[in-house]
């Protein structure tokens, strides 16, 4: 990661150095002496660029003179239209085209200290990596910022205020690594592992295996586990920030780390990508990681249900009827519909054992909901409107965006088996939805939304703060939220 | 259908109770039934001739949604058959029990409704070797009488101006393309209803699969919600304008069929690359849409059978809605959750628009490969046409046709027209 620093504004002598314009405005302030220094070769370059600032666009500008060896200049858009969103996106512009210099600054003196801060967090989240498995990587091919100072009138305020977002990049770098990773390696056994080692951060981690999980009676769960070689886990992570005795909120992540589709079987284009069919519970380890990294006054606990769902000899088929930890039997039509089979045991568990406040899933969990909404907005299910508001302001703000999709009883009633108490699937109009009412079954009451991410966690190419791959969608949404709405 | 009001029933009885998940049938005279299994209690009395639909316990929206399902339920279409059938269809009367003022204030606006959704019914559960796009306009007739009045722009006049998008698509067909233009006139600016009207689907040269095909037939379901709701306008002389522009057309294969990879020119003027020619809804409604926005009209609401994506995404239960504008989204979903005919607003977003960037053309039509978010795409491509007019954009490819329980399709529905209906009387009629 990024090393980020916050300095006093005064012009950098050499090296490589970021810039911001707004639309209609030229350069002010550290920006105009930049140019200045240069004699004017920076505006020349911007002219014959025709940059005019616009969002989303920046330009390089390589020894412009005054010994910089590059200056990249990021468009915020309209003054008065910008947004804490658009100055991470800048912050992730500028990453991009700085990405060769080993050390740059970034000349953030129009901005206050809060909003300077931004520029380091977008800058960080753009710039991951996931090297692990390159053994022939040439140096030259490789980016090599590691360290920014970020300079602004009051460097100790920006550096306070870039804590919780450094807290919250790590919690989404963690989430990308474990998304990334090919199945082969992270099996339920090693994301358990893995996941165990957060106590270094303050979380409680408590990991039950097939034995546990069998006497609690997870047979939806077991049934998705019981094809592969790799047995399950669950890992429940707790971070006590808030009141002693409070009840916590609890995040809920599906984490099946490798998805064949069982019996059921998937075809074979396209298969690679049900490695990252674990991204819900990634979020979830993400998440808790933020909260415990920042010391969130909140108490929190994360659980995750780690499977992988294979064809075998002792797989699950369909028509098995399995019996949930809730007591509700479940006819298994398709087995690759195995996501809500491991959701209803830990939703049900989570409550059971923990009486939370809230519960939110999130989960890679139907291919309808790329069909509904693409992949800008994840899908958003709840049982409570105020929640699920909550939700979309945190999505908007945090650039995690969701839709709300509908529920009700014209749905539910499509679950109806003919032999046991639901089946788990239906067809394919609306499946979505009648996914979201399955799990609706598993939930006792309590105010819960769950979050269709399959859309929206792994992205195809680049985006402003997210390069191509794991995006670690849910991560900073729900860190946003439970700040607005649960540490005041 | 015949309807009448009164205040106690003299046949067979029909009563809504909200407590019940199935049908209780008390023979010979009392059918207690779910508030939303109207229709199917009235098809399986179908051998009355006259029903009474007690809604005496009911609030006047859920009356008129009861009794408009019922009115669903009870629609029949004999005209093809040549000898009776072993259990026929009597029902010829549903008798509607209430006491209820505020009811019977809104009796005639329901009335116009149902007989503007039975016209729309017709008009979908008509086989397409019988409606075709020369036949389409002898069809409104009912319409002329009512006192709409009605323009048809033939192939010759849609070249001479422009149609590319109803051309091309039209163009594999003996049948050339219509586009016909409903006006009713009131007191305001109008507000302009455009549909769909391929009367048969076959996909094109993007052929579909032959399982399911025949429904295709309906897929001028959105073209005939239009005809309906102006229907209903005429008949309960509305004060307020209101337009109605229908782009008939079949999509057939053949020698004249448009291709993929085309770039076809719209009656907007702009370049328009073909890619699946199965999604060629949206290219006979850009020149709909287009040709409805030069009318300078208070907003434009369209209905089609547009995406399969939108089934995917809501199932049967509700169609979906896109718009432009936010205070028409949520007026048009008011009025489908008042009048039964339930929506859900999906997203445009900036992704779906970016995605119909075209290599050569001003825009592509859709997205190839599977799994894209269609509906999505196509509000995306259909908002390019309406420039700044409110718009409200119905995808109703999961609404048009009655749902079986054993998950096949069963009669039309007449979805919309109610739905529009309700969106004049509350949003524009307030204003006329």
């Amino acid at each position: 990661m990024i090393d980020v620093k916050f300095a006093a504004p005064s012009l950098p002598q050499d090296g490589a150095l970021g810039l911001l314009m707004a639309e209609g405005e030229g350069l002010t302030g550290l920006a105009a002496k930049a140019d200045e220094a240069t004699g004017g070769a920076i505006a020349r370059a911007i002219a014959a660029a025709e940059f005019t600032g616009k969002e989303g666009s920046s330009v390089t500008i390589l020894a412009p003179g005054a010994n910089f060896g590059r200056v990249v200049v990021a468009g915020l858009g309209k003054m008065a239209d910008l947004t804490d969103r658009k100055l991470e996106e800048a912050g992730g512009a500028l990453a991009v085209g700085l990405a060769r210099a080993p050390a740059a600054a970034i000349a953030a003196d129009a901005l206050t200290p809060g909003r300077a801060a931004l520029l380091g967090y977008g800058a960080v989240l753009r710039s991951y990596r996931f090297d692990v498995y390159r053994t022939k990587q040439k140096p030259e091919d490789l980016p090599k910022l590691a360290s920014l100072s970020i300079l602004t009138e009051h460097p100790e305020t920006a550096t306070g205020s870039y804590a919780p977002l450094q807290a919250a990049a790590r919690g989404a770098y963690l989430a990308r690594d474990l998304a990334s990773e090919p199945a082969n390696v992270l099996t339920p056994a090693e994301m358990a592992r893995r996941l165990g080692t957060l106590t270094e951060h303050g979380l409680k981690v408590e990991v039950l295996g097939p034995e546990e999980l069998g006497k609690l009676g997870f047979g939806a769960m077991l049934g998705v586990a019981q094809g592969s070689h790799n047995p399950p886990r669950m890992v429940i992570l707790r971070w006590d920030g808030g009141k002693n005795g409070e009840a916590p909120l609890a995040f809920i992540g599906k984490g099946v780390t490798f998805d064949t589709g069982g019996i059921s079987i998937k075809p074979a284009g396209g298969m690679e990508d049900m490695k990252w069919d674990m991204a819900g519970a990634a979020a979830v380890a993400g998440l808790m990681t933020t909260l415990a990294l920042r010391r969130a006054r909140v108490n929190a606990v994360g659980l995750v249900g780690l499977v992988e769902n294979m064809p075998g000899g002792n797989a699950q088929r369909p028509g098995d009827v399995v019996k949930s930890h809730s007591g509700q039997t479940i006819e298994v039509l398709n087995t690759d519909a195995e996501g809500r089979l491991v959701l209803a045991d830990v939703l049900w568990y989570a409550q059971a054992k923990f009486e939370p406040k809230l519960m939110v899933d999130l989960a890679t969990l139907t291919g309808a909901i790329i069909v509904g909404l693409g992949h800008e907005h994840a899908g958003l299910f709840s049982n409570d409107d105020n929640l699920a508001g909550r939700l979309l302001e945190a999505g908007l703000a945090s650039g995690e965006k969701l839709w709300r999709l509908p529920m009700g009883p014209e749905y539910d009633k499509q679950l109806k088996s003919d032999i046991a108490d639901m089946k788990n699937i239906t067809g394919r109009p609306g499946s979505s939805i009648t996914a979201a009412q399955f799990l609706a079954r598993f939930v006792n009451g309590k105010p819960w939304a769950h979050l269709d991410i399959a859309g929206t966690a792994w992205a195809t190419k680049d985006l402003p703060t997210v390069p191509k791959g794991a995006t670690a969608f849910g991560v900073r949404l729900l860190d946003r939220f439970v700040a607005a709405s649960y540490e005041g | 259908m015949h309807l009448r009001l009164t205040d106690t029933p003299s046949a067979p009885r029909i009563l809504p109770d909200a407590g019940l998940t199935e049908p209780e049938e008390h023979l010979p005279d009392l059918l207690r039934t779910p508030l939303d299994g109207a229709a199917s209690a009235t098809r399986a009395w179908r051998r009355y001739p006259a029903i009474a639909l007690d809604v005496r316990d009911l609030s006047p929206d859920q009356a008129a949604r009861f009794v408009a399902e019922a009115a669903q339920g009870a629609f029949r279409f004999d005209a093809l058959r040549t000898r009776p059938e072993e259990e026929p269809h009597r029902l010829a009367t549903l008798e509607v029990v209430s006491t209820d003022p505020a009811f019977r204030a809104q009796w005639p606006a329901l009335e116009a409704e149902i007989e503007g959704a039975d016209f729309a019914r017709r008009l979908v559960v008509e086989p397409s070797n019988r409606l075709t796009p020369a036949t389409f306009l002898a069809h409104l007739d009912p319409l002329r009488r009512a006192g709409v009045a009605i323009e048809a722009i033939g192939a010759s006049a849609l070249r001479e101006q422009g149609f590319g998008g109803l051309l091309a698509v039209g163009g594999g067909s003996v049948h050339p393309p219509v586009l016909i233009v409903l006006r009713w006139a009131g007191r305001t600016a109008p507000v302009a209803l455009v549909g769909k009207g391929i009367t048969f689907d076959t996909g094109g040269v993007c052929v579909k699969p032959a399982d399911r095909m025949w429904d295709m037939r309906a897929d001028m379901a959105g073209a005939a919600a239009c005809a309906g709701a102006m229907l209903a306008l005429a008949r309960r002389r509305s004060p307020c304008g209101a337009i109605a522009v229908l782009a008939v057309a079949e999509n057939a294969l053949g020698g004249g069929a448009y291709r993929p990879g085309d770039v076809i020119r719209s009656f907007a003027g702009r370049s328009v690359e073909v890619v699946d020619t199965d999604a060629e809804g949206r290219l006979v409604l850009m020149d709909a849409l287009a040709f409805a926005a030069r009318e300078r009209p208070a907003a434009i609401l369209d209905a089609a059978t547009l995406t399969g994506a939108a089934v995917v995404a809501l199932g049967h239960a509700r169609a979906a809605l896109f718009a432009n504008d936010d205070a028409l989204a949520r007026a048009v979903a008011a009025a489908g959750e008042a009048s039964g005919e339930r929506l859900w607003r999906l997203p445009i977003g900036a992704r779906h628009r970016e995605d119909l960037e075209s290599a050569i053309a001003d825009l592509r039509h859709c997205v190839p490969g599977r799994g894209q978010p269609d509906a999505c795409h196509a509000a995306a491509f259909l908002r390019e046409f309406v420039g700044d007019v409110p718009w409200a954009h119905i995808d109703m490819a999961g609404t048009d046709l009655a749902v079986l329980p054993d998950g096949g399709t069963g009669g039309p529905t007449g979805f919309g027209v109610r739905l529009f209906d309700r969106v004049m009387r509350d949003r524009f009629e307030a204003a006329a």
